[in-house]
């Protein structure tokens, strides 16, 4: 898919320090991209650089080809939902989302059955005369959503919409706003910082931290192939031990030396730099890819039970090993806090993550 | 009776019976029975019952034209004081250049003129000797005063200047209760600046302009300083009803006040239901408001200089009355500028008895005034808002009720009320006395005072005084431990109007004053009938640090609160 919004190294900077730090992403067309991370990453920035309220400090937003780093917003032609849906109160439903579509020159009647359509969308017909204030959370946040589409921008963009929603309506609504946003097709970037609905939401989550990409992808990739130790922790769960290279292997397995016999396989980090048997690494380890085994058993490694915790349908168990800590994921109860346990991967190399230790200390 | 709501679901007993009754009374007394007393007087003949006064009022042309000049010079001032005020708002607060923070607070500079002191700074300024008319007329080589400090148009600029500083801070707080996101909303939409502030800003402002229209045109009617000193033959009705009064005419000055009491009712009423229909607050704030950079190479010099030039306009008045103060007596006569200068005026002001008297007064009086003021304020808050008592309404209308009624109105009500001694009928000789100022200022500031001490009850958790009471704590421990305390940041503000309020106040000391009780404000006046300018100066800006130095007390000790309670 060939890019259609290109963002080429995005910098801003404030009052000395940078929010956002060179930031290239690429989204195809009719593609749903996320940017994930944690509070303060930038993500809210990056967001408007690309509609316009922020002029980067230094590189370019490119819109199918054309470079509209400099064009205001109201130039632009991007929609745009915010956190707390920036309705106008003073104005019915109706007039906020005909809002958009006034400046294009249209006709009154065009205008009134633009807004129409645009509220049957978000399934709200025959809401056009209600108060602002009369709405639910819910309905106002699909008001908004409403309001941005009407004058069908190119793009569209939205800073964590759903976040003041209940949980239960969160859900739902993230589903919803997947398969309108594909049946219309437009090309749009998601903020928020909840990687549930990044999973629900997106073709594509990028994930930033301290104003940079981490890596960006399929929600599979980031899981199953993390680039970083940060992405691997950021998306699900992770426990950490730290080993020696044992033997680097041509199709990117890495053995592991993390004890005295205990040796496992793992997928070496993309682009990492353990090259060499003997160099010093960090083995992360999804709790679903553990499995407990006799202590002392083959190629198990010995730890004692810290914390167990029943997470619904499965248990968790947080295992102290050697140079670290291990969660392990199990069906059934199996141990209590304070049992000596082994612990063995399940289905080595899958979950099983080699990163050069130390890496963690120099992104940061 | 049916049961109290609130406080914790108290019984309440004989004692808080007494209480409320009290406060009724006294409220009823102060401030709705000299009024009542002046509308009956207005109606009373050598031989009972007569609409004789209103005849004559009615059938006299200068009259009428007084009246209609009142409203006509109102609305043009709120006119004016938006067309300054909402600009140099949006300037400030939705742009960021070099100097703002600066220049934004000393937009605000008028506050601290007592209209009095305004009136005569403008004229030192602008008057027929003034400093900038004769830089002017030296410039121009004229042979007389270029224009003349006279009339309606004069009147309308000082009330301009005076009254602007409503609507600056007004929509400069109206702009921070919107959710700057809205603004971002319409640009995403297409809309240019001009549509965004045509389709959102301004209907968003539209409620907390109408609060600044009625408070401008309250005040503006209410005015006596700037027609009284500048006016001239043009008349208003606080001027009319003074001169009335003055010559003895008793029962036209209580015609002229009801009829100015009227009009300002009538305008009060749709106006103030306006205001409270609709008010746009956003919901939990996004990000601090971005202000915008100014951009273009010629506005980022173009922005600051245009500011700055006008904020020093603003402030030249305050300068002239610095200035002015520093000339010795006598010393300065044909030059432009004046020739000598020193601190002999502020050394007399403070070494004769004659002169330090006035300034005594005014304190004393203004804080005497100030303590009434909060206390009243703080009993009907108790009573209307965690008592909720029966008649809560009809109490708090009593407290917003001399909003309604100018100065001039009040005074003149007092002092009919109080010239006479029928103790059956709560009236007592105060005429003459100080408590008769006390109690004008006391009921001047009451609809301020009263409305920061209710905001504030009304912002205060309910569970406080619960916990309270769940821990043992009677209802006067409450108050006094945990009420009052929580409630100091809106007294600091309640209080700090009040006292600056009584500290510069004219209009109704004008006809109260006696020699022994003359505040500052008349001894201005004084000073000024003796050509002693200096002098007059040097108590103007005493009056202006006065009054500085209250409101940055108040504000450090709110923010110090602030502090303490995050
Ligand atoms: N206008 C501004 N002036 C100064 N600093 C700012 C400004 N806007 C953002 N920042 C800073 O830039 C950094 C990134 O902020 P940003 O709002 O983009 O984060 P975010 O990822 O959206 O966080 P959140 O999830 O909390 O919304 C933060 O440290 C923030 O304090
Ligand atoms: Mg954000």
């Amino acid at each position: 898919m060939g890019a259609f919004l290109e963002l080429d190294r995005l910098t801003r900077v404030f009052a000395g320090s940078p929010a956002v730090r060179e930031l290239s992403l690429a989204v195809g067309e009719h593609e749903i991209v996320t940017l994930l991370g944690p509070s303060g990453c930038g993500k809210t920035t990056t967001l408007r650089m690309v509609a316009g309220f922020e002029i980067p400090d230094s590189g370019r937003v490119v819109l199918d080809g054309r470079d509209v780093t400099r064009v205001p917003p109201q130039k632009r032609g991007f929609g745009m939902v915010f956190q707390h849906y920036a309705l106008f109160p003073h104005m019915s439903v109706r007039a906020n989302v005909a809002f958009g579509l006034e400046t294009v020159g249209l006709s009154r009647v065009e205008i009134e059955r633009r807004a129409a359509r645009a509220l049957e969308l978000v399934r709200l017909p025959g809401t056009g005369d209600r108060s602002i204030g009369s709405l639910s959370g819910g309905q106002q946040q699909r008001v908004a959503l409403a309001r941005a589409l009407a004058p069908e921008p190119q793009v569209l963009l939205l800073d964590e919409p759903l976040s003041n929603l209940d949980a239960t309506l969160r859900e739902q609504t993230r589903r919803e706003l997947r398969a309108l946003v594909k049946e219309i097709g437009i090309t749009t970037i998601y903020v928020t910082h909840d990687q549930e609905e990044a999973f629900d939401l997106s073709d594509r989550i990028a994930v930033m931290r301290e104003g940079r990409l981490e890596q960006s992808g399929p929600a599979e990739d980031l899981y199953h192939r993390p680039a970083t130790e940060f992405v691997a922790t950021f998306l699900g769960r992770a426990g950490a031990v730290e080993g020696l290279v044992g033997e680097v292997h041509d199709d990117g397995l890495i053995s592991c030396r993390l004890a005295e016999g205990v040796i496992w396989k793992a997928q070496a980090a993309r682009g990492s730099e353990l090259a060499e048997a003997g160099m010093k690494l960090r083995l992360l380890a999804r709790p679903e890819a553990l499995a407990f085994a006799r202590p002392g058993s083959d190629g198990a490694l010995r730890g004692t039970v810290r914390e167990t915790r029943f997470a619904g349908s499965v248990y968790l168990y947080t295992v102290t090993v050697g140079h670290g800590e291990l969660e392990v994921q199990a069906v059934a109860e199996q141990a209590r806090p304070g049992d000596l346990v082994g612990v063995v991967p399940s289905s080595a190399p899958a979950g099983l993550f080699a990163f050069p230790a130390g890496a963690e200390r120099q992104t940061g | 009776m049916s049961a109290w709501g609130g406080g914790a679901g108290r019984q309440r007993g004989p004692r808080d019976r007494l209480f409320l009754a009290a406060v009724f009374v006294l409220l009823f007394w102060a401030v709705v029975y000299p009024n009542l007393v002046v509308l009956a007087g207005s109606l009373r003949g050598d031989a009972g019952l007569t609409t004789r006064h209103y005849a004559a009022f009615f059938g006299t042309a200068s009259e009428l034209r007084a009246l209609w000049s009142s409203v006509w010079i109102s609305a043009l001032t709120v006119m004016f004081s938006a067309l300054i005020g909402v600009p140099l708002a949006l300037l400030f607060a939705r742009y960021e250049f070099p100097g703002r923070r600066l220049l934004g607070a000393l937009a605000a500079m008028p506050v601290l003129l007592p209209p009095l002191v305004g009136v005569i700074a403008i004229l030192f300024l602008y008057g027929e000797s003034g400093i900038a008319t004769r830089l002017v007329q030296d410039f121009l080589g004229l042979e007389s005063p270029p224009w003349r400090l006279h009339g309606a148009g004069a009147i309308l600029a000082v009330h301009a200047y005076s009254m602007y500083v409503y609507f600056y801070l007004f929509t400069l707080a109206g702009l921070a209760r919107l959710d700057p996101a809205v603004f971002e909303a319409a640009a995403s939409l297409g809309a240019g600046r001009i549509r965004t502030f045509g389709r959102v800003t301004l209907p968003l402002l539209t409620p907390t302009l109408a609060g600044a229209s009625l408070l401008t045109f309250m005040t503006s009617m209410a005015s006596f300083s700037a027609p009284y000193v500048l006016g001239g033959g043009f008349r208003v009705m606080t001027t009319q009803i003074f001169n009335s009064k003055l010559q003895g005419e008793m029962g036209m000055a209580m015609v002229e006040t009801v009829m100015l009491a009227a009009v300002s009712l009538m305008v009060l009423w749709p106006l103030s239901r306006w205001e409270g229909s609709r008010e746009y607050v956003s919901p939990g704030k996004g990000a601090a408001p971005q202000r915008l950079p100014v951009k273009s190479r010629w506005a980022a010099v173009g922005v600051p200089a245009a500011a700055g030039f006008g904020v020093f306009l603003l402030i030249l008045p305050h300068l002239t009355l610095l200035l002015v103060s520093l000339v010795p007596d006598g010393s300065w006569t044909v030059q432009t500028l004046p020739p000598r200068y020193s601190l002999e005026n502020y050394a007399q002001l403070f070494s004769e008895l004659r002169t330090f008297r006035p300034i005594v007064n005014s304190l004393l009086m203004a804080s005497a005034a100030t303590f009434i003021a909060v206390a009243f304020a703080l009993a009907v808050g108790q009573l209307v808002v965690r008592w909720r008592v029966p008649g809560r309404r009809l109490l708090e209308a009593m407290l917003a009720v001399p909003w309604a009624l100018p100065g001039t109105v009040l005074a003149v009500a007092l002092a009919t009320t109080f010239s006479v001694s029928q103790p059956w009928a709560g009236r007592f000789v105060l005429v003459g006395t100080a408590w008769i100022l006390v109690m004008a200022y006391a009921l001047r500031v009451l609809p301020l005072t009263g409305r920061a001490v209710l905001a504030g009850y009304r912002q205060l958790d309910p569970s406080f005084e619960e916990a309270a009471a769940s821990l043992g704590a009677g209802r006067w421990r409450t108050l006094r431990r945990v009420t009052i305390p929580a409630l100091l940041p809106a007294i600091a503000a309640g209080a700090s109007l009040a006292f600056v309020t009584g500290l510069g106040e004219f209009v109704a000391s004008i006809v109260l004053y006696t020699h022994r009780t003359r505040p500052i404000s008349i001894e201005i006046l004084a000073q000024l009938r003796d050509f002693d300018l200096g002098a007059a100066a040097a108590y103007g800006v005493l009056l202006m640090v006065l009054v500085a130095g209250a409101f940055t007390l108040a504000q450090r000790w709110i923010q110090g609160e602030r502090a303490k309670a995050s």
